[in-house]
């Protein structure tokens, strides 16, 4: 099932690596966008897949990346040094902050499961859409436009960057960097811990664990890696609205995850970056219906290929330290 | 039998009132480290909501749990396994999509005491130790199965494994060979009177089959509508007129 999977993986981010060779500017750009929508995915599949927690408002923490990102770069909030460095960082600190508190504040005590979670994060995401339309300091309705591009270097040596190879390459870092991140949280004690409280949580909770904490981290770690996109986002388009704190964005993301997969980090990149080329493509010709298209290959993905349709060829083997069965001698 | 200064396990006239019914009405019991303890009764007698107060699942309407001479009662049941006493469910609760290494594992990073997950930051449990505890707990043939996949009594073992793995003192096992076929039953014999043996950890077992009862050769102990209805080895009670009335004779 999984014979091929790790040179599949290999070769995958070697050609994302070796892409500049083949492609132009402007492809290398739409390249990026849909890497960027691969990070977002990736930060969903991680608490779907791993977690099995069902975020419907991921776009929240995508969005208050993007937005975080905006402000900070063009000097918006107050005390706050206008660089690069600092809109990252707030882009990511605060939400993995507003993840992580949510986190807390639902699953403690009793805790919500399953579509509950869903429905709050939903609503959660939906608020801070109309919010973010009526607080005007933030553009309101019309968003934040001429967000300043990334700038490197120090003191008299800086250089922003415009042009469509640099930022690539740092849209490239970011999401092998982030996808091995993930990976390696997966693989260690604290993934195996988090896939047992998605199993089962009361067997969890009788041996001792914390699974709220468990929960609310791992949902701080997803926060984070969506409001990453979300800052990389807004540099790319120099445009934020709400519409991508809102509802569409997160039913979309959820539809690209469970299509290549949410068990598979991978998978779920890929799902991104496959369905909207695949967008890119089709909704000139068909228009509407893209969005009929979308929708049957959904309903295949889940009824057909509940795990996804990339994540069988794509599941890597356990960590090696796990890998033990009584044919192997010690 | 071992005896301390502070008795190991006291269970003091708990009472528990579901609504109008009262399960549990002055249910007392003792039991010293190392000691294995079976308790029988018949269906609805307030074996599982004992199980259920102990563990802290339930908060009793009165009365007391004492553990190493601590008063448990009202901890979360995170707090009281890591006080150690861990509990096997009923229905037999694994980590079904997770492989048994995986099963280990989570086992392993509690015994480690990562109970939060902050403290992993600084390091996981040793994963070099999952195969010798693997070979030691009788899993390793299955190391790399998906515990749903395992036969009945296999999973079974395994999750007695989990708990002896996070080095419980104290072992509640609800209906442990429940299901079971007599060769199961007798590997979950065995693994009791070796974790009581090598360990020296204590077990409550609750049990319908009589079969199981006399091959463990422990006391026993007799629960009837929610109180102790007598104590003694497996020869008296089966003797016993009263009881071969109410529950023995209902099985032969």
């Amino acid at each position: 099932m999984s014979g091929y999977s790790r040179q599949l993986t290999v070769l995958f981010w070697a050609a994302l690596i070796a892409s500049p060779l083949f492609l132009d500017g402007w492809n290398l750009g739409l390249l990026s966008q849909l890497m960027i929508y691969g990070i977002f995915a990736l930060s969903l599949a991680f608490i779907w897949g791993q977690g099995g927690l069902l975020c419907f408002g991921q776009s929240l923490f995508f969005g208050l990346g993007a937005y975080a990102m905006a402000l900070t770069t063009k000097d918006m909030i107050p005390g706050i040094p206008a660089t690069t460095l600092t809109g990252l960082g707030l882009a990511v600190i605060l939400p993995a902050v507003v993840a992580g508190l949510l986190g807390l504040a639902l699953f403690k005590g009793r805790g919500l499961y399953g579509a509950y979670f869903g429905i709050v994060t939903l609503s959660a995401a939906v608020i801070a859409e109309r919010l973010a339309i009526n607080w005007s300091y933030i553009g309101g309705f019309n968003g934040l436009l001429d967000i300043p591009p990334l700038r490197v270097g120090w003191g008299s040596w800086q250089t922003e960057l415009y042009d469509p190879l640099p930022f690539f390459f740092v849209v490239l870092v970011a999401a092998l960097g982030i996808y091995l991140l993930l990976l390696r949280l997966e693989r260690s004690a604290f993934g195996t811990v988090l896939r047992g409280i998605r199993d089962n949580e009361t067997r969890a909770t009788f041996l001792g664990f914390e699974t709220a904490e468990y929960k609310a981290a791992a949902f701080a770690v997803s926060g984070a890696i969506a409001g990453l996109a979300g800052a990389l986002f807004a540099v790319q388009f120099a445009f934020v609205s709400p519409a991508i704190l809102g509802f569409a964005l997160a039913t979309e993301v959820l539809i690209w995850v469970a299509i290549g997969g949410k068990t598979v980090l991978l998978a779920a990149f890929i799902g991104a970056v496959a369905v909207k080329s695949v967008e890119n493509v089709l909704s000139d010709t068909l228009g509407q219906y893209w969005l009929l298209v979308l929708g049957l290959l959904f309903v295949v993905a889940v009824v057909l290929m509940p795990r996804g349709l990339l994540a069988p060829f794509l599941q890597l083997p356990l960590p090696r330290a796990l890998r033990l069965s009584g044919s192997k001698e010690e | 039998m071992t005896t301390g200064a502070a008795p190991f396990l006291t269970v003091r006239e708990i009472t528990m009132d579901f609504g109008g019914i009262r399960a549990l009405d002055g249910m007392g019991l003792e039991l010293s480290q190392g000691e294995v303890k079976c308790i029988i009764g018949p269906n609805g007698c307030g074996k599982s909501t004992l199980f259920n107060v102990i563990s802290g699942d339930l908060y009793p309407t009165s009365g007391q749990v004492l553990f190493n001479g601590d008063a448990i009662t009202g901890l979360s049941p995170q707090k009281i396994c890591r006080n150690g006493i861990a509990r096997k469910f009923q229905i037999p609760s694994v980590f079904d999509d997770l492989t048994v290494a995986e099963n280990i594992e989570i086992a392993m990073t509690s015994a480690a005491k990562h109970y939060a997950p902050f403290s992993l930051m600084r390091g996981g449990p040793d994963r070099s130790r999952y195969g010798p505890v693997l070979a030691e707990t009788r899993l390793l043939e299955f190391g790399d199965k998906p515990a749903a996949e395992l036969p009945h009594g296999i999973r079974q073992q395994l999750e007695i494994a989990l708990l002896v793995v996070t080095d419980a003192q104290l072992l509640l096992l609800d209906e442990p060979t429940a299901g079971m076929t007599e060769d199961e039953t007798d590997a979950i014999v065995h693994m009791i009177q070796d974790v009581r043996d090598r360990l020296g950890v204590a077990v409550l077992v609750i049990e319908h089959d009589m079969g199981f009862v006399r091959k463990l050769g422990s006391p026993l102990i007799v629960m009837m509508e929610g109180a102790v209805l007598r104590e003694g080895d497996y020869a008296a009670i089966s003797e016993d007129a009263r009881i071969r009335q109410a529950y023995l004779g209902e099985i032969d």
